[in-house]
């Protein structure tokens, strides 16, 4: 029964938390620049003016069937995501097929973008794809070392062998050359300064968003604030031993936000092919030294 | 002991290849008679299931050895995936081909392939799998130069690289009837295990060789990416799809028919590398430089073909993984690749059909004309990229997961760089051919007839389907591990045993089908969309017309071509220079054996007499 109530109602709370997780992202940037800032509720008010335009255009069914499959996809991925209370899913797929739910989102909006037919929605995906190949190398190895370290890609498993040993026996701690390479690749994945490089307003008019408008921005801005709790929740039963209970997991989330969130705050953008050079250069070679470290 | 299904497939595909030289020039007969043959082979090979284990053997002797075939559970699967790809081949040359100039024998080399093809995996001792090893890749050389004109010289090419690999296997073969004294499949895997260690290593390593040759391993892969796609694209289809793997069937055999994994793993160089790791080291490099050589291809076949190599090493690593869930997930990667690959090129084909060019820099915007090869290309990117819900994903996820049970991490990391670079540049694919701009001279242009639209329905279905139902597969692979002894797979219909692994695509696809659903209703919510033109675009102010080209394709991957160009400078460059001039030291050295002087080739040919009747002598 449980588990009915918490296929149903979690979606709904992990958007609460990704909308305010994006909203207190505003409010710090804001205040990093001596600003005031939005409410923290500013996030939810933009996505339901989105959601209610008058006006929305469309370049054709892949256009519509892009959104669809985007939020359809984060809403897959984040069913298999354990947290606190809820692993019901995690029996039926493991890490792996995490990492390649992760793609169907991508790969949807991909498609919708090409087909508004506008080159700097192609210029976007482009980048956004070779930011993936970057960031996804270092993040799928520093996995595979957790997983030969803990002798299983099962996520409950993973984060079972974590708590069993209280905060020393988190993978941060058991291994930090992957925990920090991991982090890096973590940076990327979200898209924050300095590997913005897909969005860039001032150099391709948001890119992939160019011809969205509307419910499609709408939509766009609620599988946005779902996939932030995806990453990040990703990360912390990856390598911060998971949560306990929710307490533990939402400062646990906060915690990183707020590390991510302060980075993003110093740094300007990459060019594409230095970020990705960056992505191979350190948190490849930080990963490929926690894997010898554990396969020697 | 006669096995009535053997006899009659090869019997038939003989009867194709004579009804079609008698109905030459006479091309509708022709395609009429050659759709009925390839139907019934399909009907015979799904008898075929019950009368595994037996074999057939005719009244031809060569060299004492009576010509024998056999069905194993392994030739099942791949006479199934042969019949049904030729079958649908055929289906779809029937309208793209229609009136198509120098195709009189089109289906006559397709039957001489087919028969080639289903002669090697039938047969049951070393001789006959040579001679139709032989007359397999030339039907692939005909096959390969079908269009005439330019696609002579890679078809050419190909012949070098497929005799030299002959001649090895020849030696290789003939080295193990010099030792054990037979050709049958079973005398000669009782006798291996007994070999001098030597001697088995340079078999071995003879035959190894030989097949990567056939499955363009790297870096034997040089002849196939020019020689498929300057063909016709639906024999481009059929020749990455099915042939190009008759290598991984040779190697298969070679490697749990006869050696097993227990003698491979005898040859120890240091510590933990051996024999079996390194031709693993091989497969990974076959997965990651044809793929990201792909990323910058400019032409839709051509890229195809360099992740028809690509893959080839996800297959390697698989089947030398050593471990029951990877050598599984190398088995079914073939037929998953088969499936997909076809579906991709079929899609390809279509829109060639209508455009005339497979060039992804004058293409653009098809999806509005052509919505059917639209989707044919999506489901098998995405099936080519392994991204659930299609087949890729599930012989991939076997693989990567034997890979980390194993504790090869740099192995496992290798095929996930592969995904990648596969993800993007297959996404260029769809997005070059069928996204962004329509171009104004294919405005007119509509989706292909029924005929070349129903190969690719079917495909998508499978794709689908064997994704989510991986099951029926598994159990015929299952079947094939138990024959050669090895570890069944563990399976479930639609994944893995709990037990072994934490994989179920129906959960997974019901999930995401909901999911789909419920984002379905969240776009429902908002007001009702307008479509628009593609001139009312975003164009900074600026007003779009049929006469502006607002498109981005050209050199879609500029970061990648910032970081690897140089890269490409310093290496491959001095590679090649280094490369160049061995060849043309050995080639300087090698000339002096041609003196010009008539008694010294006399001299030569004496030599070579006494060698081979010293040889000889020992072989038989």
């Amino acid at each position: 029964m449980s588990t009915v109530l918490w296929i149903i109602f979690y979606p709904i709370i992990a958007f609460a938390i990704g909308v305010i997780l994006l909203g207190y992202g505003r409010k710090f940037n804001a205040r990093v620049q001596r600003r005031y800032g939005p409410p923290i509720q500013q996030v939810f008010y933009d996505i339901l003016k989105l959601m209610s335009k008058r006006t929305n255009i469309s370049h054709g069914w892949m256009h519509d069937t892009a959104l669809v499959m985007l939020l359809g996809g984060t809403l897959l991925t984040l069913y298999f995501i354990p947290v606190p209370g809820f692993d019901f899913f995690s029996g039926y797929g493991d890490f792996l097929v995490v990492m390649y739910i992760l793609l169907i989102p991508s790969l949807g909006m991909a498609l919708g973008v090409g087909e508004t037919a506008n080159p700097n929605g192609s210029i976007g995906i482009s980048r956004a794809l070779q930011m993936l190949a970057g960031y996804d190398i270092p993040f799928a190895l520093t996995f595979i070392g957790m997983a030969i370290l803990a002798g299983t890609t099962n996520f409950s498993e993973i984060i079972a062998l974590q708590q069993a040993e209280g905060i020393f026996g988190w993978g941060l701690m058991t291994n930090p050359f992957l925990g920090v390479a991991a982090l890096i690749a973590l940076h990327g994945m979200m898209g924050e300064k300095p590997f913005e490089v897909m969005v860039a307003p001032h150099e391709i008019a948001t890119g992939p968003m160019t011809e969205m408008g509307g419910k499609y921005l709408g939509m766009m801005m609620i599988q946005h604030a779902l996939n932030v709790v995806i990453e990040l929740t990703i990360y912390i039963n990856l390598f911060l031993g998971g949560a306990a209970n929710w307490a533990s997991y939402l400062v646990k989330l906060f915690v990183l936000m707020t590390l991510i969130l302060s980075v993003n705050a110093l740094f300007g953008r990459f060019r594409v092919d230095d970020a990705v050079r960056f992505m191979w250069k350190v948190p490849l070679v930080l990963a490929v030294i926690g894997v010898l470290i554990i396969i020697l | 002991m006669l096995t009535e299904p053997v006899a009659l497939m090869l019997l038939l595909s003989v009867a194709g290849v004579v009804l079609n030289i008698i109905l030459y020039r006479l091309q509708s007969l022709q395609m009429i008679v050659s759709f009925l043959v390839f139907a019934a082979m399909l009907a015979l090979n799904l008898q075929l299931y019950g009368t595994i284990g037996e074999t057939l053997v005719l009244p031809v002797v060569v060299f004492g050895q009576a010509m024998s075939f056999a069905v194993s559970p392994l030739a099942f699967y791949f006479t199934l995936m042969i019949t049904s790809i030729t079958l649908l081949t055929v289906i779809f040359s029937l309208e793209s081909l229609r009136g198509k100039a120098c195709t009189q024998a089109y289906y006559l080399w397709l039957f001489l392939k087919t028969f080639g093809m289903l002669g090697v995996v039938f047969a049951a001792d070393l001789l006959t799998f040579f001679l139709l090893w032989e007359l397999m890749t030339w039907g692939t050389f005909f096959l390969m130069q079908q269009t005439g004109g330019e696609s002579f010289s890679p078809a050419k090419k190909y012949v070098v690289y497929a005799v030299s690999s002959s001649m090895l296997l020849f030696l290789g073969i003939a080295l193990i009837h010099a030792w054990t004294g037979s050709f049958s499949f079973r005398e000669v895997a009782a006798a291996f295990p007994h070999m001098p260690e030597g001697m088995m290593l340079l078999v071995v390593l003879l035959m190894t060789v030989g097949f990567a040759v056939e499955s363009a391993m790297f870096p034997l892969h040089a002849w196939l990416p020019e020689s498929y796609a300057s063909t016709f694209t639906s024999l481009t289809s059929y020749l990455s799809g099915i042939s190009t793997r008759m290598g991984i069937y040779g190697l298969i055999l070679l490697l749990f028919g006869f050696v097993g994994h227990e003698l491979a793993d005898r040859f120890q160089l240091i510590g933990v590398i051996n024999l079996r790791y390194i031709v693993s080291i091989f497969g990974a490099l076959t997965i990651i430089i044809p793929t990201f050589t792909a990323l910058f291809q400019h032409d839709a076949k051509r890229l195809v073909t360099w992740h028809g190599i690509g893959q080839g090493g996800y297959m390697i690593l698989g089947i030398f993984s050593a471990n029951a869930l990877g050598i599984a997930g190398g088995i079914f990667h073939i037929f998953n690749y088969m499936t997909y690959v076809t579906l991709i090129l079929f899609s390809i084909a279509a829109v060639e059909y209508r455009t005339g060019t497979s060039n992804l820099n004058k293409l653009g915007g098809l999806i509005k004309r052509q919505p059917v090869a639209f989707l044919g290309l999506l489901f098998g990117i995405i099936g080519l990229a392994g991204i659930p819900p299609m087949n890729g994903f599930v012989s991939k996820w076997f693989i990567y997961k034997a890979l980390i049970t194993e504790g090869y991490p740099f192995l496992a990391i290798s095929a996930i760089i592969g995904t990648l670079g596969t993800i993007l540049s297959v996404y260029k694919l769809i997005h070059n051919i069928f996204l962004g701009q329509l171009q104004p001279e294919y405005n007119e242009i509509k989706e292909v007839p029924f005929l070349m639209q129903l190969p690719i329905w079917v495909l998508m279905l499978a794709v689908f389907a064997t994704g989510v139902f991986p099951g029926p597969i598994l159990s015929l692979i299952a079947e094939i591990q138990s024959s050669f002894g090895l570890a069944p797979v563990p399976y479930t219909m639609t994944g893995v045993d709990p037990a072994a692994g934490t994989l179920d695509m129906l959960v997974i696809t019901t999930v995401f089908i909901g999911g789909l659903l419920l984002a379905w209703i969240v776009f429902l919510l908002g007001h009702k969309r307008r479509h628009v033109s593609q001139y009312q675009n975003y164009a900074a102010g600026h007003f779009l017309d049929e006469s502006i080209p607002y498109n981005f394709n050209y050199n879609f991957y500029t970061g990648f071509e910032h970081i690897f160009n140089p890269m490409k400078k310093k290496v491959i460059a001095r590679t090649e220079v280094a490369v160049s001039s061995l060849v043309e030291a050995a080639g300087d050295y090698l000339r002096r054996i041609y003196t010009g002087n008539l008694a010294t080739y006399a001299m030569y040919i004496m030599a070579a007499l006494v060698v081979t009747s010293l040889f000889l002598k020992e072989l038989i």
